[in-house]
């Protein structure tokens, strides 16, 4: 077991009637990669938002080890930022609302990391879809996280913003010591950019291993076939 | 601390955002400062008098009642009606029919007798004045007209039965022909029966009647008596006649004169809409750009952005408040000159207005739906506050703070010394401003947290 970052014991939430996480049990390390996949509906955002503390589980505890307690770095499916503000605009108001020392130099950083220096002061509201996202995800690096928590982060990408996506993510796991856990629809994503493979289903988790031990076939076993 | 700095930056966030959306600036807050300048000029119109229908019973009303200088029929009558309100001459179903159907919104009727009555001088003459229960504005407006009008009609006939008095008094000290009132004959006067009645005596004292004229002493006295009292009478008459005097003096000439109502009913339709459209639309947009589930993870709980939106709508209201009453100093006659309950009051206002705004933007899943709901609650409630003397309309309006805010306004417009009901009307604004905060924030929340 590695650097221990948080530990989530018997996290459950309803909407409703709908029992949207069943008691979960769960473990993320310092520079860890985990995929969540799942169909639609298992739980993946809800378990998500739980961990990233935008929602409050109705059951269960999540603790925080270590020196940083509750440094998360939440990227929403949907680029959640002020379209009316440059990207600059936009960094140094969520640096700020971190409560970073210096949020100009914090959002010089981000703009750097991000490759985004020739979009700094061009509104994000006129961004392409790819660039758009690598602004969602500085916004998210903006409070220096721990874990980085990201919801389908390439569902509207090309594949070759794909591939620079991931590639910034492996320099984040590799450089920072940075966790990530990201939801995604692909098993081959999941398996080429993630160590360790969440599967959920109904809410309940059924599958938690090696991201080589879960490919499309031990999938499709596992959830079933909706058809 | 925390929270404090978050609100900060999203309100100058909010700022940035507006200065840069223009098209929407200028329906927030330019939209509602044209539509409360022309529900000011349509509410203080000046030349705007109210169609009464007249209505003439009497048979008599060909003939003419001659007063002192006055001269007066039923036309006369009507003409001089005329400088006040608007006669469309009817005859008694017509007018009838006319108010019913709201064509007018009143029927003056001159009764029958108007005329013996008002010539006979011992019975006051009555005017009938129907009004219309469904236009309770217009029928103020009608009363308060006509009651002047025959105030001042009433004034210029007792000046002319008291000097037609002081005539019959001196007819009677003097002497002389009489006719008044439809009687006329000849009086020889108190002076010239005190003069005969001396000649009488001396006859009767040369003829050695002696105590048959000393007799005649005590009639002498009285008639002596009489005469002085009636020069006493004189100005008491006149007295009669105008107990009461109004020195009107003209003060500059005046630029077009807006009406308080008409002021206030521009403050609350600006700042009502300027407050619940701006805010619901800022914390729409938050909802719409995403970012509230970003936010709710501890960069600024759902109370920081309900405040912070609140103080930007606030704020924003005051400056239109206070430019809409700089037109107001500009362009007219009406003094505004109370500035540092103004500020009070157009804050209050603003966060009432702005509190309710935030409330339908957190309910609201998008920016349009938003400014359209705010804009079909707000505008008639607003228009609503603006109906005057009517519980039920106030405390309807006051679901979004419009009809105290229209009261407080009026107060501090017209009222000669600031009021109880003025600062009540304050601490009203502050509760509605506290609920819609507080509903708000806990829409909002569940919002955030869903």
């Amino acid at each position: 077991m590695g650097d221990r970052l948080l530990e989530a014991h018997g996290i459950t939430r309803r909407y409703g009637r709908v029992e949207a996480l069943a008691p979960i049990d769960l473990g993320i390390d310092r520079g860890e990669r985990i995929a969540l996949t799942g169909p639609n509906g298992a739980g993946k955002t809800t378990l998500l938002t739980m961990l990233a503390g935008v929602g409050a589980p109705d059951a269960g505890v999540i603790t925080w080890t270590g020196e940083s307690a509750g440094a998360v770095g939440w990227v929403p499916q949907k680029p959640a930022l002020y379209p009316r503000l440059t990207v600059r605009e936009n960094l140094r108001l969520f640096a700020g609302l971190e409560g970073t020392d210096d949020a100009d130099a914090t959002a010089g950083g981000l703009i750097a990391r991000a490759d985004l220096g020739e979009f700094a002061d061009r509104r994000a509201g006129a961004l392409s879809t790819g660039t758009l996202q690598r602004l969602n995800l500085a916004i998210a690096l903006a409070g220096s996280p721990a874990l980085l928590l990201l919801d389908e982060p390439t569902g509207t990408l090309s594949p070759d913003q794909r591939v620079r996506l991931w590639a910034w993510m492996d320099d984040l796991v590799t450089t920072d010591r940075m966790a990530l856990v990201f939801s995604t629809q692909s098993m081959d994503e999941a398996a080429r950019n993630a160590d360790r493979v969440l599967v959920l289903a109904g809410g309940r988790l059924l599958h938690d291993g090696p991201a080589g031990d879960m490919d499309e076939a031990a999938f499709m076993q596992l959830v079933g076939d909706p058809a | 601390m925390r929270a404090l700095r978050s609100g900060a930056l999203l309100f100058r966030k909010d700022l940035r955002v507006l200065v840069r959306s223009r098209g929407l600036l200028a329906v927030l807050i330019g939209y509602p400062i044209v539509i409360a300048i022309l529900l000011a000029i349509a509410l203080s119109g000046g030349d705007r008098r109210p169609g009464v229908a007249f209505v003439n019973l009497d048979a008599a009303s060909g003939r003419t009642v001659q007063v002192g200088d006055e001269r007066l029929s039923v036309d006369d009558y009507a003409t001089r009606l005329e400088d006040d309100v608007d006669l469309v001459r009817l005859d008694p179903a017509q007018a009838e029919e006319a108010l019913a159907a709201g064509r007018v919104s009143a029927v003056l009727t001159v009764p029958k007798g108007f005329i013996a009555d008002l010539q006979s001088g011992l019975k006051p003459p009555v005017l009938q004045l129907a009004t219309n229960p469904r236009s309770p504005i217009e029928a103020q407006a009608i009363e308060r007209n006509l009651e002047s009008a025959v105030f001042r009609l009433n004034q210029a006939l007792a000046t002319a039965y008291v000097a037609q008095v002081l005539n019959l008094v001196d007819l009677i000290q003097g002497g002389g022909t009489v006719g008044i009132f439809g009687r006329s004959g000849t009086l020889l006067g108190l002076n010239e029966s005190s003069t005969e009645l001396a000649r009488v005596q001396a006859q009767l004292r040369r003829d050695g009647r002696e105590a048959l004229a000393n007799r005649l002493d005590p009639l002498r006295d009285y008639i002596s008596g009489v005469g002085e009292n009636l020069e006493l009478a004189k100005p008491a008459a006149q007295a009669i006649a105008s107990p009461i005097k109004l020195e009107i003096s003209e003060g500059a000439p005046g630029r077009e004169p807006l009406s308080a109502l008409g002021i206030a009913g521009a403050l609350v339709v600006g700042i009502g809409l300027v407050g619940v459209l701006l805010a619901a639309a800022l914390l729409s947009a938050e909802r719409e750009d995403h970012v509230l589930s970003r936010l709710g993870r501890g960069l600024a709980g759902p109370g920081t952005i309900i405040a912070q939106k609140a103080v930007l709508a606030a704020l924003a209201c005051a400056v239109v408040g206070f430019v809409l009453l700089g037109v107001v100093a500009l362009s007219t006659s009406v003094s505004v000159g109370r500035w540092l309950l103004w500020l009070p009051a157009l804050l209050l206002a603003g966060l009432a207005s702005g509190a309710f705004g935030l409330l339908i933007g957190a309910l609201a899943r998008e920016t349009r739906t938003a400014l359209l709901a705010g804009l079909m609650i707000a505008l008639p409630l607003a228009v609503i506050s603006l109906i005057p003397g009517n519980d039920i309309a106030y405390w309807a309006s006051a679901l979004a703070g419009f009809g105290p805010a229209a009261r407080t306004f009026q107060g501090l417009l017209v009222d000669p010394e600031v009021t109880s009901s003025t600062y009540s009307g304050m601490g009203i604004l502050a509760v509605v401003a506290l609920v819609y905060g507080v509903a708000a924030r806990v829409a909002l929340g569940r919002r955030m947290h869903a």
